[in-house]
């Protein structure tokens, strides 16, 4: 039942406008076959406007999608083959999960027999065997879930679709379901757009990361590149926690912040020559104080998150507030109200003007 | 947490039960009567089903309520359908269409069929099942409006259209089974409507159940009340089949097998 070659996907200058809203600006997006691309961007950045537009829901007003390199536009929803799974609970209400599942191939004329072999094959790949007579309000959230995710799958989608499926489950629920999407996902190979809000989620279950912004698709690589190698400041400011410090170019084309020395990149061209450097807090490392390195912060605040600690300081010359991170067995040594030298030990941070 | 009724409550239930109870007995006792009130009996029954034309007449209003309940059926779930999925700017016009018909007296109707109903319709009985469908507007668009409004529409209907189904698919396989009980109100408006719609036959000079009841009750008055238990109780039966007959499949599942 797997189709281990995937479907490319390509959105090509995609626009979307909603009156005034542009919902999708000039929107491009490259999948390849098999990949799974999760689509992650602040609140009415477009991400549902995109998969919809790709299932056929909705209709964009220019641009090109390509599915196995043949043009799609104009194709109506219930022709183009792509399974989808709905934020909201979706199933049908009037009937038993397994006739759920077998919807799309009932509705093909598919013969009795295979749908209901087929349909139990994805019940047991959904983990749901015992389920297959209960109506839908039988079922927990988590539940529904996969059973809608099964009858995505059904149909040997040429693209499964995502939109935030994961979005009304409380947290267990939510991690232990996104590895199982994964899992089934690299089963069957079936290529994949994942829409969430939840970083978390994005980087645990995407082999590329989009990253949206107004419309826009600001960076497309793999979760490290994201994280790591932000492409410019605005996905560096969503993509994970930042500390904004105030920083000055300097002749020699570096930046100086609180005193350092730190080398730094300029994606967005900018002339300015101050602003604020974005630092992760696993960039900043806490010290104590010698006679060459007096300190220059206090610690104010510590938050045990598990393994990592995050120790709040308040910088002594101009008493901005830092969050640095650092394994939890460590964080005993910097007490609140202990004076702290504070390094930045980062190669090439971005500016934000 | 279930409230619990005081007297006061069911002193009101009581009165209102009564109200609606006693008449409906006095009536099934007096048409029970025979012989100057001296005996019961099914007399008046029997008699009823010797009338002529019994048979005849009320086979036509079957059929007139039958094609009235599919032709409301076929018109407003689409068109309902419709207003709740993005046709929503439509709304306001097609609600106030659907309220004209309890202005509008019957007798307009009437002439309205005359003047602009296509001949061949006007030449069957069938022309009163299209009024029928007019005049139960704004009944049965408010029944379908509620039950389309309670249930998630949209994600259902897309969810349908993405896992390949055609609109009519959608419509046939998912809407309506998922309003069922708005459709069932529908149908048992529309039927007892078309039963026992009088005017518009009598106008049209058409025989329908409701004509002939009329035309036998005039020469015997315990026959007419045991005519008017048996369209109660007909009624009802119409209610039961509709309600309780093509029982969905699975709300005797719900236990799991
Ligand atoms: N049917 C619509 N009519 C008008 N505007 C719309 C419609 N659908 C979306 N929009 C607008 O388009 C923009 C993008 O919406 P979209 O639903 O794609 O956002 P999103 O990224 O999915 O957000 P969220 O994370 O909140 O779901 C928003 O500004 C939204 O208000
Ligand atoms: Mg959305």
């Amino acid at each position: 039942m797997s189709n281990q070659h995937g479907i490319s996907v390509n959105l090509q200058g995609v626009t979307k406008t909603y009156g005034t809203v542009v919902a999708l600006n000039n929107f491009n997006l490259d999948i390849a076959p098999g990949e799974l691309v999760a689509l992650l961007g602040p609140s009415g950045c477009g991400k549902t406007t995109a998969l919809r537009i790709l299932a056929g829901l909705d209709t964009q007003h220019s641009g090109q999608i390509l599915v196995d390199g043949k043009d799609i536009v104009g194709v109506p929803a219930n022709k183009r083959n792509m399974g989808m799974v709905f934020q909201a609970y979706s199933l049908f209400p009037t009937m038993t999960v397994l006739e759920n599942i077998a919807y799309g191939m009932r509705v093909r004329h598919i013969s009795k027999e295979k749908q209901v072999a087929r349909a139990n094959e994805l019940l047991e790949l959904v983990g749901l065997q015992e389920t297959g007579k209960r109506l839908s309000h039988q079922l927990s959230g988590g539940q529904q879930q996969r059973v809608a995710l099964a009858r995505a799958l059904a149909i040997e989608p040429s693209v499964l679709l995502l939109d935030e499926p994961l979005s009304a489950l409380d947290a267990q629920v939510r991690t232990q379901l996104r590895d199982e999407i994964k899992r089934i996902q690299t089963e069957v190979g079936t290529t994949t757009l994942f829409v969430t809000h939840d970083q978390e989620e994005a980087m645990a279950i995407a082999d590329r990361v989009g990253v949206m912004r107004h419309g826009v698709l600001e960076q497309c690589a793999s979760p490290q590149a994201v994280y790591l190698n932000p492409i410019n400041v605005s996905v560096a400011k969503f993509v994970g926690a930042m500390n904004l410090l105030p920083a000055v170019v300097t002749t020699n084309n570096e930046l100086e912040i609180y005193g350092q020395s730190v080398g730094w990149r300029n994606p967005d061209g900018l002339t300015a020559r101050s602003g604020r450097a974005l630092v992760r807090p696993e960039q900043l490392l806490l010290g104590s104080p010698t006679t060459d390195r007096p300190a220059n912060a206090i610690v104010t605040n510590q938050t045990f998150l598990g393994p990592l600690t995050r120790i709040s300081a308040k910088v002594m010359s101009d008493g901005n507030t830092l969050h640095v991170e650092m394994p939890s067995i460590e964080a005993s040594d910097y007490p609140i109200g202990k004076n702290v030298v504070v390094t930045i030990q980062a190669t090439s941070v971005l500016l934000d003007a | 947490m279930k409230r619990r009724l005081s007297a006061g409550n069911y002193l009101v239930l009581l009165c209102a039960f009564a109200f609606f109870v006693v008449p409906m007995i006095a009536a099934i006792e007096f048409s029970l009567r025979g012989d100057q009130g001296t005996t019961h009996g099914l007399s008046n029954y029997r008699w009823i089903l010797a009338q002529e034309g019994f048979g005849a007449n009320l086979f036509t209003s079957a059929r007139l309520a039958a094609i009235t309940a599919i032709l409301v059926l076929l018109l407003m779930v689409p068109t309902i359908v419709y207003l709740h999925l993005g046709g929503a700017r439509w709304k306001r016009i097609i609600e106030f269409i659907c309220l004209v018909p309890l202005v509008v007296p019957v007798i307009s109707y009437a002439m309205g069929v005359a003047t602009a109903m296509p001949i061949f319709l006007q030449s069957t009985v069938y022309e009163l099942s299209f009024l029928y469908v007019i005049v139960t507007m704004p009944y049965t668009y408010r029944a379908l409006d509620v039950g389309l409004s309670s249930i998630p529409l949209l994600t259902l209907v897309e969810a349908s259209k993405s896992a390949g189904a055609t609109m009519r698919q959608t419509l046939v396989l998912v809407v309506m089974p998922s309003i069922r009980s708005a459709i069932n109100g529908a149908i048992f408006l529309s039927v007892a409507l078309a039963l026992g719609e009088f005017t518009l036959a009598v106008l049209l000079h058409w025989d329908t159940f409701p004509t002939w009841i009329n035309n036998v009750a005039q020469s015997n008055v315990l026959g007419a009340v045991s005519l008017s238990v048996f369209s109660l109780v007909g009624a009802w039966l119409v209610v039961l089949v509709v309600a309780v007959g093509p029982k969905s499949k699975h709300s005797d599942q719900n236990q799991e097998a």
